[in-house]
């Protein structure tokens, strides 16, 4: 019997504001693009049914703010997730040296049980500006940040034209599905046999 | 007793026992199919949310466990309705839940299921859920609630190219239905502040600040909504947002919901309807930061000018420049209260803006300039640090935009808004502007333009009215004055008559910076009129004899005059340098009279003002060798000049240094290519004074210690020896030669000398030369084979 809580595959999305988060997500569940910069506010999320060997699942990617003055609420949403994607600008440099801060702060915040080998993947976006000429940041250097943090699968896209767009997520989905990142077993101590209702209502009746 | 952050922590993690107890019956119902318990047991797992004793950190905890557990309970409702279970029916059955919020978390689950089987209007089903949630008022629970339900119907809305759009108008109901739940999380949102006891509040308004993003969530879903084209942003959804911020009268919201406006909507939005978004600024409470709001807006739009030439056109047809600098001006006009810090952070956003839209619009950043003026006029000088900081990146920007001074020279409020700057901050500012000036390589090159440069930097210049540098810092005051100095560099123009021009403003404006700053900033103006001289130099003579014309020679007056005023301070070993220079510069230009003038100036220093022997030292060797260069003086003052030399040298006060000195004489009378200016006899007269003082070295050194000091000196005077015998004086014998080998030999295996692995490696150096001239061969070799030598055996 297939277990229902494997076929649900929940991915984080970060990066610096700017970086094109959210252009990357709509781009590959509605493959549509605006050139427009609107920031994002708190996180949101879109999913995609996606199969992979003979079987479908849902992707649940969450787009996140890049701006922490609109990430009020904190980072409650990161648990349970299967896998983690960075993203930075190939056309500032910040933007790639905060990748660093980005997978600290997950690792610290989602706690995954298995830090070592918690899937995240990078994607260095953006590439299409200037032809190319603007870039800064060599794909040589994130190649190498990526093969230092336990070789971190890179992926170098365009979200404005699509370019490689569809691979990355592939790869996302692949390996979110290889991490198991199983939810921790939960068995209850007593095993009511009646009718046990919660009676720890507070006040309010709503 | 267990403080606050404890007791809910524990009260977490019995929601979290909770929740996961019943999300374990609810999975098992899942797995056996079994409805009616997955619906009982998800009910009981949602009315963890219902207590009212977690923070809105630990609630969207919890919450966020919940909508988890949700999604597959949503996928099970979507098998259900596979497997021919009527997702009508469902929506009815899942009502029956007893507590009003599990209904509604679970109402709006199977409302996303409801809309994706497309049994009924997408737009139905979502006016039907955003008007059941009213029935939860709790703030936190409500805004929860109705985050979920926005959640859940993210990617439902009836959009444009969705496929879930209806027949007509269906924008308008995802509009409507997002700006419905927008409104009523925001009323919940403002009515906490009034719930709960008054010593609360501040622990509310933490809470309340928290929460924010749940609210402006919704705004960010509206611009995520394709249909929502400029026509439709500018007739619905800006007008029912502000609206509501506007009529929330709530200082946080409104502060909120401005920053949300301008950072999720995109900037061609913004530049269309700016005046409908600025005419709001003056509605909202008088609390309300709006600088930072308005200073926002302006940062992105200028980022979105200076992103390509191609949008600049957009910004003109709005006249975004006049609209945002009037909605400026009435701002600070309906608040004349706001701090200096406030007024500055709004014309430096300004200035910034006009800069990258309109660089070629000058008058418009003098304008901002103006206004500020007047704002800050009557007020003093700044004294708020924070406002002088900006008040400096107020006038750092134009010097970053251009990479040039000569534009922000044209600003005529620019010396304007420094004066209201303290002192320290006014010779920051001049730093910056020199650095800006150095960074770029700017050339200075007109007299009004220095004149003007001067107004800016004179904090740097002069000390200020009645405050003295005391307190600053000796090595800040160096570096500072160090700056003024290369800027001086700066100046030039080809024109000798402008250059001369430029040499006079300069000089009228150090001569004010008293005798600190003299030092450092005569040396590079008269290195500047030097370099003026030598362009000269090449030149005929003005044919009219005009008086007015530039000539090397007025330009020696003028340096006669810059270093005299040295005098005062007094540096008499830096004007005595300077002196020289100048000599040698006449010399170049073949003015004897001029250059013995700057010689007499000279020597006069050295006989009244240098008394330090050290320092003579180093005097009598400039002197010499400047006066060896020059080839000007006829017979008599050169016999007088190089006369005083000898006598200055052979009057130091330490033997060794009286030698030296004097040795270095002997070049005076043998200067190459001149055959005019070679008297060997003189030379030789010199050197055997040398060797007397050195004899007499050696002897006090008997003497004094016991035992004789370093042959040094005789070694240095055989080089010497051997140059002139060399170069052909005939005054020098190999006799001679070898008899002051002899007298170095005899001296280094003395019994009283301490030995001196120095002086035997320069001798041994100095006779390998001998050897080496020896071998060349030819005359050269001839001219030295006479001379013998036989090394000390160890």
């Amino acid at each position: 019997m297939p277990s229902r809580r494997r076929t649900l595959l929940k991915v984080i999305i970060l990066g610096d504001s700017g970086v094109g988060k959210t252009s990357l997500m709509n781009q590959y569940v509605n493959k549509k693009f605006s050139n427009q910069y609107k920031a994002t506010i708190g996180a949101d999320f879109l999913t995609k049914e996606v199969q992979f060997e003979d079987r479908l699942f849902t992707l649940q990617i969450w787009d996140t703010a890049g701006q922490e003055r609109f990430q009020s609420l904190g980072v409650a949403f990161y648990r349970g997730a299967d896998c983690c994607v960075l993203v930075y600008d190939v056309n500032s440099m910040k933007s790639f040296e905060n990748l660093n801060n980005w997978r600290d702060e997950f690792l610290i915040q989602a706690s995954p049980s298995d830090p070592e080998n918690f899937p995240f993947v990078v994607i260095g976006n953006k590439i299409d500006i200037d032809g190319g000429n603007s870039r800064v940041v060599s794909e040589k250097k994130a190649r190498a940040w990526c093969a230092s943090k336990g070789n971190i699968p890179y992926f170098e896209t365009s979200a404005k034209e699509g370019v490689n767009v569809e691979e990355a997520f592939q790869c996302i989905a692949k390996d979110a599905l290889k991490s198991g990142e199983e939810e921790e077993l939960y068995l209850p101590d007593t095993i009511d046999v009646g009718n046990s209702s919660q009676q720890r209502s507070t006040g309010c009746e709503c | 007793m267990l403080d606050g952050t404890e007791d809910e922590e524990k009260f977490l993690a019995a929601g979290i026992a909770g929740l996961q107890q019943n999300s374990f019956y609810m999975h098992r119902a899942l797995d056996s199919n079994n409805l009616r318990d997955a619906l009982k047991y998800s009910a009981q797992m949602l009315s963890e949310l219902r207590t009212s004793k977690l923070s809105p950190h630990k609630y969207y905890e919890l919450y966020m466990r919940a909508f988890d557990q949700l999604r597959k309970l949503e996928m099970f409702f979507e098998e259900e309705t596979r497997r021919g279970c009527s997702i009508i029916d469902l929506y009815e059955l899942v009502q029956h839940a007893g507590n009003i919020l599990p209904r509604l978390y679970l109402l709006c689950t199977v409302g996303s299921v409801y809309i994706k089987s497309k049994e009924a209007p997408a737009k139905d089903v979502l006016k039907d859920l955003v008007e059941m949630c009213r029935g939860i008022q709790h703030p936190v629970r409500g805004l929860f609630l109705r985050s979920y339900l926005s959640q859940v119907s993210r990617d439902k809305l009836p959009d444009i190219g969705s496929e879930y759009e209806g027949d007509a108008d269906t924008v308008s109901d995802a509009v409507e239905f997002v700006l419905q739940n927008f409104t009523e999380m925001n009323k919940l949102w403002v009515r906490m502040q009034h719930q709960g006891p008054a010593r609360e509040k501040e622990k509310r308004e933490k809470e309340r600040s928290e929460l924010r993003d749940l609210v402006g969530k919704n705004l960010h879903v509206l611009s995520q909504i394709e249909g929502v084209d400029l026509d439709m942003y500018k007739d619905i959804v800006l007008p029912r947002v502000l609206e509501q911020v506007v009529n929330c009268k709530d200082e946080l919201a409104q502060f909120y919901l401005m920053d949300c406006i301008i950072q999720v909507f995109p900037d061609e939005y913004h530049l269309q309807t700016l005046d409908v978004l600025l005419g709001a600024c003056p509605q909202l409470q008088p609390s309300v930061d709006i600088k930072t709001v308005l200073s926002q807006l302006m940062e992105r739009l200028s980022h979105y000018a200076a992103s390509s030439a191609e949008v600049l056109p957009e910004f003109l047809q709005v006249e975004a420049f006049a609209k945002l600098s009037n909605a400026i001006g009435r701002v600070i006009e309906a608040q004349p209260d706001m701090p200096t810090l406030g007024v500055v952070t709004l014309y430096s956003s300004l200035l910034t803006f006009t800069l990258h839209v309109h660089p070629d619009r000058l008058d418009y950043a003098d304008q901002v300039l103006g206004a500020c003026v007047r704002k800050l006029s009557g007020k003093g000088k700044i004294e708020d640090s924070k406002a002088t900081k900006q008040v400096v990146a107020l006038l750092s920007a134009p010097l970053e935009k251009y990479n040039d001074i000569m534009t922000a020279l044209k600003l005529s409020n620019y010396p304007r808004v420094l004066e209201y700057l303290d002192v320290p901050t006014i010779r920051v500012m001049a730093t910056v502007i020199i650095q800006s000036i150095m960074k770029n390589g700017t050339r200075i090159s007109t007299s009004d333009k220095v004149e003007a440069l001067f107004e800016l930097i004179k904090g740097l210049i002069k000390d200020s009215d009645g405050t003295s540098n005391d307190k600053l810092d000796e090595d800040d005051f160096k570096e500072e004055q160090n700056s003024v100095a290369r800027l001086i560099q700066m100046f030039y123009n080809d024109d000798p008559e402008e250059m001369l021009k430029i040499i006079e403003t300069v000089r009228k404006h150090i001569l004010a910076g008293g005798p600190k700053r003299l030092p450092f900033t005569v040396p590079p103006l008269v290195f500047c009129s030097l370099k003026l001289v030598r362009q000269l130099q090449g030149q005929e003579e003005n044919p009219f004899g005009d008086d007015a014309s530039t000539t090397p020679k007025k330009i020696f007056q003028l340096l006669n005059q810059i270093i005299e005023t040295l005098s005062g301070i007094p540096v008499p070993e830096l004007a005595l340098q300077l002196y020289l220079q100048c000599a040698e510069a006449a010399n170049d230009c073949e003015l004897e009279p001029v250059a013995y003038e700057f010689f007499t100036q000279a020597y006069i220093l050295y006989e009244e003002e240098i008394s330090d022997s050290r320092a003579q030292i180093t005097c009598i060797h400039l002197i010499i060798g400047t006066l060896q260069r020059m080839h000007v003086f006829g017979v008599e003052n050169r016999d007088t000049l190089t006369h005083k030399a000898t006598g200055y040298s052979a009057k130091l006060l330490k033997k060794p240094d009286q030698c030296r000195a004097v040795y270095a004489c002997s070049h005076l009378f043998w200067v190459e290519d001149h055959d005019n200016m070679k008297d060997g006899e003189r030379v030789l007269l010199c050197l055997k004074r040398a060797l007397r003082i050195a004899n007499a070295a050696q002897q006090m050194a008997n003497a004094a210690r016991g035992s004789t000091g370093s042959v040094m000196l005789f070694i240095e005077i055989l080089n010497k020896y051997l140059y002139f015998f060399e170069k052909g004086n005939p005054q020098i014998t190999v006799a001679s030669i070898q008899s002051l080998i002899e007298l170095i030999m005899n001296e280094m295996q003395s019994d009283s000398t301490t030995s001196d692995p120095a002086a035997e490696a320069f001798l041994a150096s100095t006779m390998r030369y001998v050897q080496f001239q020896k071998q060349k061969g030819g005359a050269v070799g001839e001219k030295y084979e006479p001379i013998k030598y036989e090394p000390i055996k160890a």
